[in-house]
């Protein structure tokens, strides 16, 4: 059943997320962070300023009338000051000020485009490359081709203090082994041993557990004795051991408290900042891939009083993200850790009812730092009026083409057998956009 | 043809398209050719560059993938354009599609995607089109991306072949064999140089009797009685006593709800009816009572179209009734609803072809299978017949009978709403509220039948989806209309891009000579009868696998819900040809393929491996052995409720969630949600209910490990039990041990197993008290004695 990956490692990894498999190329980026702001910011306020809303304010020109999720009315102008930023001088939203100072490590996308504006089919194209509920997310797909760094850790971890619309849908490893899928922790609570599931025993201690494991083992290795070479038998076995070392491990990366008062200081506090730090904990510790969404529900959802809301989102990433940035930076650890920032869609330059903006899947911008990407640069453009990609357009497609590229597999070949066809992340899509590559 | 000669005869063909163009105006740019010669000069020095360099990689015949159906590469081509209809009109740049996806104006297709052409290549472009866009070449049509398929050649694929009883091979006539499935695994086996493995003891047999029939682990009492029977029809009785428990049906119905993708839940915006248990109660019920297959399957699609059923058959609709849906936004325009719409009806394409014929179908949506003779006809004949479907619920009561309670519901809803007003009102007028609240308690207690259950079903309306005011931008309503529709071909699976009609009917390459138009409403019962019926042969191949599969493991095919050229071919072609031929003789029984199976000198093998065959094959392909199996994740957590003595066995009825503490029912009983999968039911391999599962992936994890040591479940169950043994035998540690074992496993405790259990509880803190008895019962569940069967 198994397909590429097992091909190219010339073995059968028969589901276990724990072996690690050869990539198709030398990879650029071993781990991803992905920095979800789930709702979908609006491109125009933060990387891609668009003077010409002004001139048009309250018109509804030519190119201007696409269709959204709802109606909506004319132009309604950016209120937020642009800065050219970094030696590169790629001007970054006075919202932003402490990314801004990262801006040279950064690629800025501004010609995202995806296939629908609903929430839910737009989370599903983010993640699974499709609108569909019924297909592997991004990290099955790249713990099938990578597999994990470490085995005490799930490879593939989802962070939200809360509940992102569809849910587990969004971390689904669908038709391929269950093994794939992502291990989702609501982090609002940072006790340790409530992050992971089943993370710790309700009676005995460490010690007393201990011991119980080795009696579980010497059962089953009576048991095994007369049954020769079982791998199945051998595996649950190592899957014991390996659990009980999860139970330190994973309480160690969770813990914040481990953090030195300036570390925190720098990545400030909430449930964002927080979420940022315990990405790099665990992309530190070998996870393969660690999602980060930015709110329970979809925080970034700004159908109305939109200018408002995106202050205080904004105040609340600019410091996390950019120690985020700077932390992996000083650990030398950018260089091959991919950071994705970006929502399902973006919105529209057109206002709803006069102070909200509606969902735009014609034109948004995401950013990738690290990982092999070419920083201080913007990449493709939306019209004047940042509704549409124009120039240099990034299907939601071409990134994940892109991502897989980086992290060393062609998305052409990385595929799964079911139900009689070859399926990939990509569909039949997907081109890697080359020139953000350094 | 030399490379010259045709050169020259390119030469002398260009024509039609330069013959038509206008002749250059005055104000066409300086540059602009006139003349053939020159034109072609100036399509190769700056046409061709531009379409090389920008289109070809999508648009010509070295495009891997071509797309939209275009290519730019030839006149005939050019000239027939793509899937969005003609490319070009020459000399009017601003009716033609190529021109208006250049100019990114939004009106077309923003060519190329990644960015638009410089404003110089786009003028040039214009202008070649305005000065009649003059290409070179023959009028010869490029080879077609994909040839007929030849359904002849098609249907002598092995699947596709009548059922035909096999011979038996002389193996036949050694004593190991019990029955006809034995003889030709022998011949397998001797072929490849391998001989039988000597039955299990019986002990192991009852328990795998037990796993493989009901689920269940059997107890010390009944492994008593039937290793201490002598009687030569002990274990054949044992074999009816479990196919005739109502408790084989949970089993063998859940190996059905994964085919059938079956979900507790329902999305939020259909009609909720809380009742897609019914379904699930029905397939347990069907396997009970030994329902043929082949009706198994009618019901399933068009239990309300069958003469004679009566409506406690209405359930089976929820195949059908309980499919995945997928939300839409009508906000939005019809062109977008429609893609999720079609999306919906290929999910039905696929759920049942791949679970009742084991054909990929689905495959042919966009184009014709690339390897099956399915082609996008077919495709579009079947999805036909579920466009013109539509899921809702109804009682199964009579419709006159339904009707007053309708109303009542309509009413009850009325007031409801008034209710709900009038407690907006400041002061709410309590009185009025009371009244209102009064009647709607009248009419649910004294209408008849009111609360009759509402089950998940089907009923024949075609969905047509459609624009909601007077432009796409208003909007999309979605209408049903009674009568049926045939669909247009969506070309490349676009519903937005048709192609000729297509009348529903079943798949050409299973029907001969050519396939009936279906007339009978959607067509549901015609395709349930067809498939039966028609691809009969390939119905019960399927069937007799998965049941093989189930038993042992692995199927004599590896592909399940895949009988196409791609899938795989059988181990044991004549095995599989011969029980799948004796199963429709026999009625379409599945306990009489479960006994044929089971009651087979192969299916009672010992599963201790030799190294010598081994070595010959190490994956046991010819079956010289039983495969030691891992329980899934059902049977196993049922097993240990069941020796902790805290197993509820009622039949039937809505689900309870996996992770109640109060939940001890059997694991086919808990509640699914597709959005939302139980998390102890997820880290344990259960299949996605979004998707058809032709097969449970096996993964070991240290997640599952996490679950072994830290759950709830087996912490509680572990105290469940050592309560349990405390009770049974209350003095003697050695006794207790022992018992232990035999509830957990079926046999005696060795003298080393003994030695185990008492230096653990002689090294507890507690010196032996409950709590180390908690802990060692908890780790003998948690062992891969417990979770395997040998």
């Amino acid at each position: 059943m198994l397909g590429a990956a097992q091909v190219l490692a010339g073995e059968d990894s028969a589901g276990d997320p724990a072996k690690q498999l050869k990539t198709h190329f030398a990879p650029r980026a071993k781990r991803v962070i992905h920095l979800f702001m789930n709702g979908g910011p609006f491109q125009a306020d933060l990387f891609d300023p668009k003077p010409a809303l002004e001139k048009y304010s309250g018109q509804r020109p030519e190119g201007a009338d696409l269709r959204t999720e709802r109606p909506t009315g004319g132009l309604l102008p950016s209120t937020v000051k642009f800065q050219p930023s970094g030696k590169s001088g790629v001007p970054v939203s006075e919202l932003l000020p402490k990314l801004a100072g990262h801006i040279d490590d950064i690629c800025v996308l501004r010609s995202l485009h995806s296939d629908n504006p609903n929430h839910g089919p737009a989370l599903m194209q983010m993640n699974n490359g499709t609108i569909l509920p019924s297909r592997p997310s991004m990290g099955s797909w790249f713990l099938y081709g990578l597999g994990s760094e470490n085995q005490n850790l799930p490879g593939y971890i989802v962070l939200c203090p809360g509940r992102p619309v569809r849910f587990a849908e969004l971390w689904t490893s669908s038709f391929l082994p269950a093994s794939f899928q992502g291990t989702y922790v609501n982090h609002s609570d940072l006790t340790p041993g409530k992050l992971i599931p089943y993370l710790k025993n309700p009676t005995l201690d460490l010690s007393a557990q201990r011991r119980q494991l080795d009696l579980m083992l010497k059962m089953n290795a009576l048991h095994k004795e007369s049954r020769g070479d079982d791998q199945a038998l051998e595996a649950r076995m190592n899957s014991l051991e390996t659990a009980f070392r999860m139970q330190s491990e994973a309480n160690e990366a969770f813990d914040l408290n481990q953090e030195s008062a300036e570390t925190r200081a720098a990545y400030g506090e909430g449930h964002y900042a927080n979420g940022c730090l315990l990405a790099r904990r665990l992309v530190e510790r070998g996870v393969r891939f660690v999602q980060l969404y930015y709110g329970n529900g979809q925080p970034w959802d700004t159908h109305s009083k939109h200018n408002e809301s995106v202050k205080k989102l904004c105040q609340d990433i600019d410091q996390p993200t950019a120690a985020l940035l700077g932390d992996l930076k000083s650990r030398g650890m950018l260089e091959d850790t991919l950071v994705i920032w970006g929502g399902e869609f973006g919105r529209t330059p057109t206002s709803e009812n006069g102070d909200g903006r509606d969902h735009n899947h014609h034109g948004f911008t995401m950013w990738l730092a690290g990982g092999g990407v070419r920083g201080g640069m913007t990449y493709g453009e939306t019209d004047e009026f940042g509704f549409r990609a124009v120039e240099n357009k990034v299907h939601v497609h071409d990134l994940h083409a892109t991502i897989l590229h980086l992290l060393g597999l062609d998305h052409e070949k990385l595929t799964f057998r079911y139900g009689g066809r070859d399926y990939r992340l990509t569909d039949v899509h997907g081109r890697v956009v080359s020139e953000i590559i350094t | 043809m030399n490379r010259r000669f045709s050169f020259a005869v390119v030469l002398l063909l260009v024509g039609a398209i330069v013959g038509s163009a206008p002749p250059a105006s005055a104000g066409d740019p300086p540059d602009a050719p006139s003349g053939t010669a020159a034109a072609i000069e100036h399509f190769e020095k700056h046409i061709r560059p531009l379409l090389h360099e920008h289109c070809y990689a999508c648009h010509s015949g070295e495009a891997k993938t071509l797309k939209g159906g275009l290519r730019l590469d030839s006149k005939a081509a050019i000239e027939r354009g793509g899937d969005s209809g003609p490319l070009l009109v020459p000399g009017k740049p601003d009716e033609s599609l190529l021109i208006k996806s250049i100019r990114y104006d939004g009106q077309a297709y923003d060519m190329p995607p990644d960015g638009k052409l410089s404003d110089r290549d786009i003028a040039m472009l214009t202008d070649w089109v305005a000065n009649g866009a003059v290409y070179p070449g023959t009028d010869a049509e490029p080879l077609p991306a994909g040839a007929e398929i030849d359904f002849e050649e098609g249907r002598k694929h092995w699947s596709f072949q009548p059922l035909v009883e096999q011979q038996l091979p002389v193996t036949a006539a050694d004593p190991w064999v019990i029955g006809r499935t034995d003889a030709f695994i022998l011949e397998k086996q001797r072929q490849h140089g391998l001989a039988p493995s000597p039955t299990a003891d019986r002990t192991t047999l009852v328990r795998r009797l037990f796993f493989s029939l009901v689920g269940l682990p059997p107890t010390p009492q009944q492994i008593e009685s039937f290793v201490e029977d002598p009687s030569p029809e002990a274990y054949d009785r044992l074999v009816e006593e479990l196919l005739g428990s109502p408790q084989y049906g949970e089993r063998w119905g859940r190996m059905w709800l994964d085919l059938a993708r079956y979900t507790d839940t329902t999305e939020s915006w259909l009609e909720q009816t809380n009742n897609a248990h019914l379904y699930r109660d029905w397939v347990v019920k069907a396997f009970n009572e030994d329902l043929p297959y082949d009706q198994f399957v009618r019901r399933q699609l068009a239990a309300d179209q069958i003469d004679g059923l009566g409506l406690e058959e209405l359930p089976a609709l929820g195949f059908l009734g309980l499919s995945p849906t997928y939300f839409k936004e009508l906000l939005l325009p019809p062109d977008i609803i429609k893609v999720i719409v079609a999306d919906e009806w290929e999910e039905r394409v696929d759920a049942v072809s791949r679970t009742f014929l084991g054909l990929t179908v689905a495959c042919a949506r966009c184009h014709d299978h690339k390897f099956d003779p399915v082609s996008t006809e077919d495709y579009h004949a079947l999805a036909g017949v579920f466009a013109s479907t539509k899921m809702t619920s109804r009682a199964m009561i009579p419709n006159d009978r339904y009707a007053p309670v309708a109303a009542a519901k309509a009413e009850v809803n009325k007031l409801s709403e008034q209710v709900a007003n009038l407690k907006k009102q400041k002061p709410a007028p309590e009185e009025q509220i009371a009244c209102l609240e009064d009647e709607i308690d009248y009419l649910k207690r004294y209408t008849p039948d009111y609360d009759t259950p509402m089950v998940s079903v089907v009923v024949d309306e075609s969905l047509h989806v459609e624009m909601a005011g007077d432009s796409p931008q208003a909007g999309t309503k979605l209408n049903y209309r009674p009568e049926p529709q045939d669909l247009n071909i969506f070309v490349r699976g676009n519903p937005n891009k048709l192609g000729p009609v297509v009348q529903r009917r079943f798949l050409q390459v299973l029907q001969s000579p050519t396939p009936q138009r279906f007339v009978r409403g959607s067509g549901r019962a015609e395709l349930a009868d067809a498939i039966v019926r028609e691809a009969g042969h390939l119905v019960a191949r399927v069937i007799v696998n998965r049941v093989w599969m189930t038993h042992f493991g692995r199927g004599l095919v590896d592909t399940p819900s895949n009988f196409g050229r791609l899938g795989a071919k059988p181990s044991h072609p004549e095995l599989l040809e011969d029980l799948a031929f004796r199963f429709v003789e026999n009625g379409w029984s599945l306990k009489w393929l479960h006994r044929e199976i089971v009651g087979s000198a192969t299916y009672r093998q010992s599963s201790a491996a030799e190294p010598s065959k081994q070595s010959i094959d190490p994956d046991n392909r010819w079956l010289w052995r039983m495969n030691r199996k891992r329980l899934e994740v059902e049977p196993w957590r049922d097993a240990m409720l069941a020796v902790a003595g805290t197993l509820d066995l009622s039949l039937g009825g809505p689900a309870e969630a996996a992770e109640d503490a109060t939940n001890r029912r059997r694991t086919v009983y808990a509640k699914i949600h597709r959005r939302e999968v139980s998390k102890m039911l997820q880290l344990h391999d259960f299949p996605d209910p979004n998707l058809h599962s032709e097969q449970r992936s096996e993964t070991t994890t240290a997640l599952q490990g996490l679950y072994l040591l830290n759950s709830p479940l087996l912490n509680e169950l572990g105290k469940a039990l050592s309560e349990r043994l405390a009770r049974e035998v209350p003095d003697d540690p050695v006794a207790r041990i022992k018992s232990a074992h035999r509830l957990l496993f079926g046999r005696d405790a060795t003298d080393d197993e003994v030695r185990l259990a008492l230096d653990y509880m002689n090294g507890s803190s507690d010196g032996g008290a409950g709590a180390a008895w908690v802990q060692y019962c908890h780790a003998l569940l948690a062992s891969n004695e417990f979770q395997f069967v040998d």
